[in-house]
């Protein structure tokens, strides 16, 4: 174990869970408003990803540019797939919400496949992609550092629409009690489906950002649904409040894993399922 | 005079069961319509349908002179239907000032929040809540909760407000404030209709009552007419005897006939 690249690990970590937060906080409303578990959650996030992409492609749009486009253009993605599909399965027992989102994943993976191919895209020719710099031997990207920010602002602004407006306390409303909400005039049909749209509209402007990040291919949804679901599962599922601590937390032990352990890179995707394990276990173990 | 709300030979049935069996009346404005009745007969049944969480199997239910059978909950409530629950319904983790301001905002159609913040204020200071407004509302005592149910309820602006067993559960004290309330929400003109088993508080509250038992109308009138009704004698009040539930209850209500502050009605009477 090399210690030296500590401090690297621990900044990495938390650039990474600006953008975990950003996709959690959206499954987070779906489960917290709507009581419904999406496994497409991160398909939102590809389909984010691969629209900025066609849109750097074909127009030159920069990414910050695309977020403006992409948002509106998840949004309507969402709404549709709430009213052709999830506003039925509502009163349906888990399992058959989980099927029918997990089919919805698939398919939307598979026309990502249809229509952008299986290989690895990237935003590659953007100025500020390769621009970072040091800080006591701790290098920092602008495009980490900048998703981090632009993340932060939109969960930020998430909690303030949830805590101050007349939306936001609708939602609240309707997650702590759907029969109360109604008999006070609360058309809770109606905020369902603003819900499910912003969830969406979240998932794909962290696509956008991982665009830059990474290379992704139309596959990279399952892993941050994975992701999220565990950052929801330690923050308690349906808890938003709890979301940014827990995002920051996930984030820490997979860079740190991934950086200190020998071969840890190939073990970031266990560190996910040992946390919904471990808080599982240890609420079970509380409960009982 | 015409009626703010009119059933027409309700009926609900749960498979076999039949809850509620072809009731019809009608509750005119500013009148405060009791529906009374032993465990069982019906009457939570009969405000579900009337508040529209259930639908019922045939009959017809009027709004303010609108067919509103089908229509849901939301709807109804924007339309002018309040209600207030006996298991109490708030939204928990929400403030009671919260609680009350989603009443206020979405009870009607296109309120202003700025309007929103008067109508809950309105709706807190009128229940006496005002000085619990920041309270969390799981720190609330019985009364407290049951003021906030009525509080949100209120602040939709409500024309017909529906109270199930509001008092259920309070001290005497406590349900001759409660009466105290009703009637003023009744001085403002507001329509009530209630589910109630403490029978003191229905005599001096009740303009008419309706009595159910087995899902059916048993009797209809003023409260001496339906209490001197020897069929509800039979049904209702002869089962206080052997049933511990409504002894307790019954208990209840002496005391507040006999708690010494049992000018309550007297001073609303002068206030009206």
């Amino acid at each position: 174990m090399d210690l030296s690249l500590l401090p690297q690990a621990i900044v990495s970590g938390v650039l990474a869970s600006g953008l975990y937060a950003l996709v959690s906080v959206g499954l987070a409303l779906a489960i917290g408003v709507i009581g419904i578990v999406n496994f497409a959650h991160g398909e939102f996030f590809m389909v984010g990803a691969f629209l900025a992409y066609q849109l750097f492609v074909s127009f030159g749009f920069d990414p910050l540019l695309s977020l403006l486009f992409v948002a509106p253009a998840l949004a309507v993605i969402g709404a549709l797939i709430y009213l052709s599909s999830i506003r039925f399965v509502l009163r349906a027992p888990e399992l058959n919400q989980m099927l029918l989102t997990f089919g919805i994943g698939i398919i939307l993976q598979n026309l990502a496949l249809l229509i952008w191919g299986g290989d690895p895209r990237t935003i590659a020719n953007v100025p500020y992609r390769s621009l970072g710099f040091q800080v006591a031997g701790v290098s920092i990207g602008a495009v980490p550092l900048g998703s981090f920010v632009i993340s932060l602002l939109l969960v930020a602004g998430l909690y303030w629409m949830l805590a101050s407006t007349p939306l936001g306390r609708a939602m609240r409303a309707v997650a702590q009690n759907r029969i109360g909400a109604g008999l006070v005039g609360l058309e809770v049909d109606r905020v369902y489906l603003v819900a499910f749209a912003l969830s969406a509209l979240l998932a794909g402007l962290g696509g956008v950002m991982i665009g830059v990040i990474q290379s992704p291919t139309p596959t990279v949804g399952l892993g941050f649904t994975l992701k999220a679901f565990a950052i929801v599962v330690l923050a308690g599922l349906g808890n938003i409040r709890g979301i940014v601590g827990a995002a920051l937390t996930v984030a820490l032990a997979e860079s740190l894993v991934a950086t200190l352990v020998p071969n840890g890179d190939a073990l970031r995707n266990m560190v996910f399922f040992a946390i919904i394990f471990v808080v599982l276990v240890w609420r079970s173990r509380r409960v009982a | 005079m015409s009626s703010v709300l009119r059933a027409t030979g309700l009926s609900k049935s749960f498979g076999g069961l039949v809850a509620v069996k072809d009731v019809s009346f009608e509750a005119a404005p500013g009148e405060i319509f009791a529906i009374i009745g032993p465990n069982g007969a019906g009457k939570t049944t009969l405000l579900n349908l009337i508040s529209g969480l259930l639908t019922p199997t045939t009959g017809r239910l009027e709004l303010l002179g609108t067919d509103v059978t089908a229509m849901p909950t939301y709807r109804r409530c924007r339309l002018g239907l309040g209600r207030a629950f006996q298991v109490v319904q708030p939204f928990p983790e929400m403030t009671v000032a919260e609680n009350v301001l989603v009443g206020a905002q979405f009870g009607s159609e296109g309120v202003s929040s700025s309007e929103a913040r008067r109508r809950a204020d309105q709706a807190l200071e009128r229940t006496g809540l005002d000085r619990l407004r920041d309270q969390p509302v799981e720190d609330l005592n019985l009364l407290q909760e049951k003021r906030l149910e009525i509080a949100r309820a209120l602040a939709t602006q409500p024309k017909v407000l529906l109270l199930d067993e509001v008092m259920a559960g309070l001290r005497p004290g406590e349900a001759r404030q409660a009466v105290e309330l009703v009637r003023g929400v009744r001085d403002e003109g507001i329509t009530v209709v209630f589910i109630e088993h403490v029978m003191p508080v229905v005599r001096d509250l009740a303009d008419r009552v309706l009595v159910m038992d087995h899902g059916a109308e048993l009797a209809r009138g003023t409260y001496a007419e339906v209490t001197s009704d020897p069929r509800v004698v039979e049904a209702y009040l002869g089962v206080e005897d052997d049933d511990s539930r409504a002894g307790e209850e019954s208990a209840d209500a002496r005391s507040v006939r006999e708690a010494p502050g049992d000018d309550a009605g007297a001073t609303a009477g002068r206030d009206a």
